[in-house]
């Protein structure tokens, strides 16, 4: 066996959320059987954004904010591939807002999963997107990014998972796998993740969580109803967890990907049979 | 008309209007009809960044030899808008012919029409209006008018409106061609019969020519390279490589994606060149001013990907779709921090074609980024080149390990040192390739690091693989007599401009040698060693600060050998004028004019 890096051991605060996000996810793939090889992580800048290196993958440690255009750009040149964004909610919602808006209405097979612990860690403890009124100064509404998620008509996985509650973001985890992996696109996961330094809601979250998975006649698949629901639960200062959204709509890499060919990564670029279509392009030129 | 017709020798047509008015696709229709007959075409656009509105202009040089430049004079103009012909005026003469729309009335006195020049006066608009009930189809019915008046067969003219048509459906093509007949019937009540134009066209029977834009050739030549993901945001000019690729690369298994920005573009572009993707973006200023941070990780994180600038005015928003050479700095030292790349520039749609093929590969071979500097002009403007040999095509993806090849190492380092700083790599899905890829300094492994001690080896380990690649980069190629003490160099655009300001001074006496460089970074000796060896050199550039020039000095040029030739206007130069400028600067620097 070829030896190649050795994953280390996490650098964050001992009680992170991180650490239950992390333990979700090894356990998520291994049970689903996904070889290290077809593991592509794509991280984000900020604590959350050293997972990668944690686990026997390929890792790439992204730009700040830009972790689900590398993953679109991934799993279209590769779809074999199972693609998996990671960051936390100032990579993702703040400078990576817009591309979420964007990612939510392409519907690429990957999976991203948001640690969202409402501060910058990182940095010492400045407000984040997703802050609650009042801390350190904050004077902005919180954003709720799966009722943005909600919003977009080409979402089809939206889920909230809480570290404290570690059988469910297992259980999660798994279904966000699997829902890329079926090709039917994007799922997103965001996960409370208290950052015990900065930002510690442990308390406030374990009381403020309300697991939507148990609500008797609600229905994932009704996305009028959930964004009520979910408007509903906010108003009460709830914080709905639990597979919130699920919908059909085709990957983005199944309608953009010539199913002639290979998948682009792996295609002979000197196939002969390219000859004849590259002179067509020329005579295009010609005629 | 009697007698012996002349051959067409060189022959400039420019067609003007409003913007909307179509003049582009007349000039781009005679352009084919030329290129179908073996004549050599060039065309240049002069538009606004609007829809619609404004006089604009599209102007048509044909000629028997290739030429890459629109000429000084105006030998036919086509107006839509009499106020086009004003603005255009100091480029008539009194062999000029002015053709123009008389819909709204004849022309008034002090039109701009030079003493002695024939002037003909069609309406139409009024017949597009009556015959089609729309405006538009004038512009169909003077292309006739102008066939019949250079002398290009009816049959030939209605074959490049079948071929251009046709891909706008049944009804589009049926009323261009109804067009096309009621600009013949015109054109024969103004005296303008079949078959005797102005020249003898005589179809060639050599080889037909590709009539392409520079921005065509840099996609096909991606695509021919194996070039398989495109990410781009549309932006003049460079909007074409976008729209060419999505129509062809799915042809060839590629993927292309119009992103939400050009930060989502570098960054959709890096995750598909982390698959071992050949992958390529293209832009303009704006836009690669955007891309900064994702150029400084292709550095850093060693991942090869090839970033096409098709320069246009600046700063800022600028003029968008005027010509400019001002992204050279930002080419060559944008981004934070110190990391090598590559950045090359053709200056013919030939050059576009095989300096991307060339980009693809070094790119990969050495896992840089690499630029290829285009500009407005080069970018849009239509020429004639000889049909592309792709057996010429080598494709090079540079080290990388399969199954097999990785199995055979003990110990697998993404970021192994090694002697010309490349290290071999797996793409993800290669069992046993497990790796980590960063943006942070990293140690061999990929794992981030801090420790004094790597990151000097690091760095080292990156900058070593701009001496490595010395032998693979594109050497200049000289234009004329190596003896001459007076010499030209510039890039892009100024290309064609340059070969015909060379042939002007050498008819007055002046021997002048041409150094067009195809790689600007890094800087090869070649290029700081011409303006040593010259008496004088005219270094030709589209920006306000001589930013090519000064490269040139910063790298051991002869600065008190050089003049600066700056355009900043958004005009594209004329051979004319370009020797005048030289002639001139030669004066006043005592030298002896032959």
């Amino acid at each position: 066996m070829t030896e190649t890096f050795t994953p280390g051991r996490p650098i964050w605060c001992a009680g992170c959320g991180d650490f239950g996000v992390l333990e979700a996810l090894v356990s998520a793939l291994d049970a689903l059987q996904v070889p290290a090889q077809d593991r592509m992580i794509i991280a984000g800048i900020g604590c959350s954004g050293s997972l990668q290196n944690y686990l026997s993958c390929y890792g790439y440690h992204a730009l700040h904010g830009r972790v689900l255009p590398t993953a679109t750009g991934a799993k279209l040149a590769n779809p074999d591939l199972t693609v998996i964004g990671v960051g936390g909610d100032g990579d993702g919602y703040a400078i990576g807002g817009g591309h979420l808006v964007h990612a939510f209405k392409r519907n690429p097979g990957v999976t991203y999963i948001v640690m969202n612990n409402g501060t910058y860690g990182l940095t010492k403890g400045q407000a984040s997107p997703t802050s609650a009124t009042g801390y350190q100064n904050n004077i902005e509404e919180d954003l709720d990014p799966v009722m943005l998620g909600l919003s977009i008509p080409g979402s089809t996985f939206l889920a909230r998972g809480y570290s404290g509650h570690p059988a469910q973001l297992l259980q999660l985890t798994r279904a966000a796998l699997e829902h890329s992996a079926q090709g039917r696109g994007m799922a997103y996961l965001e996960v409370l993740s208290p950052c015990v330094t900065y930002n510690d809601t442990y308390r406030e979250w374990r009381t403020s969580v309300y697991d939507m998975d148990n609500e008797d006649g609600y229905d994932p698949g009704d996305r009028a109803a959930a964004f009520g629901r979910m408007t509903e639960l906010r108003e009460q200062g709830r914080l709905p967890l639990g597979l919130i959204y699920q919908g059909e709509r085709p990957a983005l890499e199944s309608l953009a990907l010539n199913p002639e060919f290979a998948v682009p990564a792996r295609q002979d670029l000197q196939d002969p049979n390219l000859i004849d279509r590259y002179r067509e392009a020329m005579q295009s030129f010609i005629r | 008309m009697t007698g012996v017709r002349p051959r067409l020798e060189d022959l400039s047509i420019i067609v003007s209007g409003q913007g909307g008015d179509g003049s582009l696709t007349v000039i781009n229709i005679l352009a084919d009809v030329l290129r179908s007959v073996g004549l050599r075409a060039y065309t240049e656009r002069d538009v606004l960044s609007r829809i619609k509105g404004g006089i604009v202009a599209a102007t048509l040089r044909a000629c028997r030899e290739e030429r890459l430049g629109i000429g000084s004079q105006i030998d036919l103009i086509v107006a839509f808008d009499v106020a086009a012909i004003r603005k255009e005026s100091h480029r008539l003469n009194d062999r000029s012919i002015v053709i123009y729309d008389n819909s709204g009335g004849a022309l008034a006195d002090d039109s701009g029409v030079p003493e002695g020049a024939r002037v003909i006066g069609i309406p139409f608009s009024r017949h597009a209006v009556r015959a089609f009930s729309r405006d538009i189809y004038k512009n169909s019915i003077s292309s006739a008018v102008v066939g019949r008046l250079i002398g290009l067969s009816d049959t030939d003219m209605r074959s490049a409106f079948e071929k251009r048509f046709s891909r706008r459906g049944a009804q589009a093509l049926k009323y261009n061609l109804d067009a096309l007949a009621v600009g013949h019937e015109l054109a024969d009540e103004v005296g303008l019969t079949a078959d005797e134009g102005l020249y003898d066209i005589v179809s060639a029977d050599s080889e037909p020519h590709m009539l392409i834009t520079g921005n065509e050739a840099v996609a096909f030549g991606f695509a021919v390279a194996g070039g398989r993901f495109f990410a781009g945001y549309p932006i003049t000019p460079s909007t074409d490589i976008m729209e060419w690729l999505e129509k062809w690369l799915p042809r060839f298994g590629g993927v292309v994606r119009q992103a939400e920005d050009e930060l989502s573009v570098i960054n959709m572009a890096i995750g598909a060149a982390l698959t071992g993707t050949r992958t390529m973006v293209a832009t303009s200023g704006p836009g690669l001013a955007l891309m900064q941070e994702g150029i400084g990780q292709l550095g850093m994180a060693e991942i090869p990907l090839v970033v096409v600038d098709a320069q246009r005015s600046g700063p800022s928003t600028g003029m968008p779709t005027k010509p400019e050479q001002s992204d050279l700095n930002l080419l060559v030292y944008g981004g934070h921090g110190d990391f090598p790349r590559i950045v090359l520039s053709p200056g013919t749609p030939e050059q576009c074609f095989y300096l991307t093929v060339k980009a693809c590969n070094l790119a990969e071979m050495y896992q840089v980024p690499v630029f290829i500097a285009l500009d407005q002009g080069l970018s849009q403007n239509l020429a004639t080149i000889d049909p592309i040999d792709q057996s010429q095509v080598v494709i090079n993806r540079g080290k990388r390990l399969d199954t097999e090849s990785l199995a055979e190492l003990p110990v697998y380092k993404r970021y192994a040192f090694s002697d010309d700083g490349v290290s071999a790599f797996a793409t993800p899905g290669t069992p046993g390739g497990m790796s980590l890829v960063t943006g942070n300094e990293h140690d061999e492994f990929g794992q981030v690091s801090t420790d004094p001690g790597n990151r000097s080896r690091m760095m080292h380990k990156r900058q070593i693989k701009v001496q490595a690649m010395q032998p693979d980069l594109p050497r200049a190629i000289i234009h004329g007599a190596r003896t001459a003490e007076i010499g030209f160099i510039g890039i892009g655009m100024t290309h064609g401009v340059i070969l015909e300001a060379q042939e002007i001074l050498a008819e007055r006496g002046f021997s002048v040698q041409y150094h067009q460089p195809q790689t600007l970074w890094p800087m090869l000796d070649e290029t700081p060693a011409f303006t040593r060896d010259c008496r004088c050199v005219f270094v030709v550039e589209y920006n306000a600060t001589a930013q090519l020039a000064k490269l040139i000095v910063a790298h051991g040029g002869e600065n008190a050998h050089i003049e600066s030739i700056l355009v900043f206007d958004g005009v594209p130069l004329r051979a004319e004028d370009l020797v005048q400028k030289v002639i001139e600067r030669l004066d006043t620097r005592g030298e002896k004019v032959a």
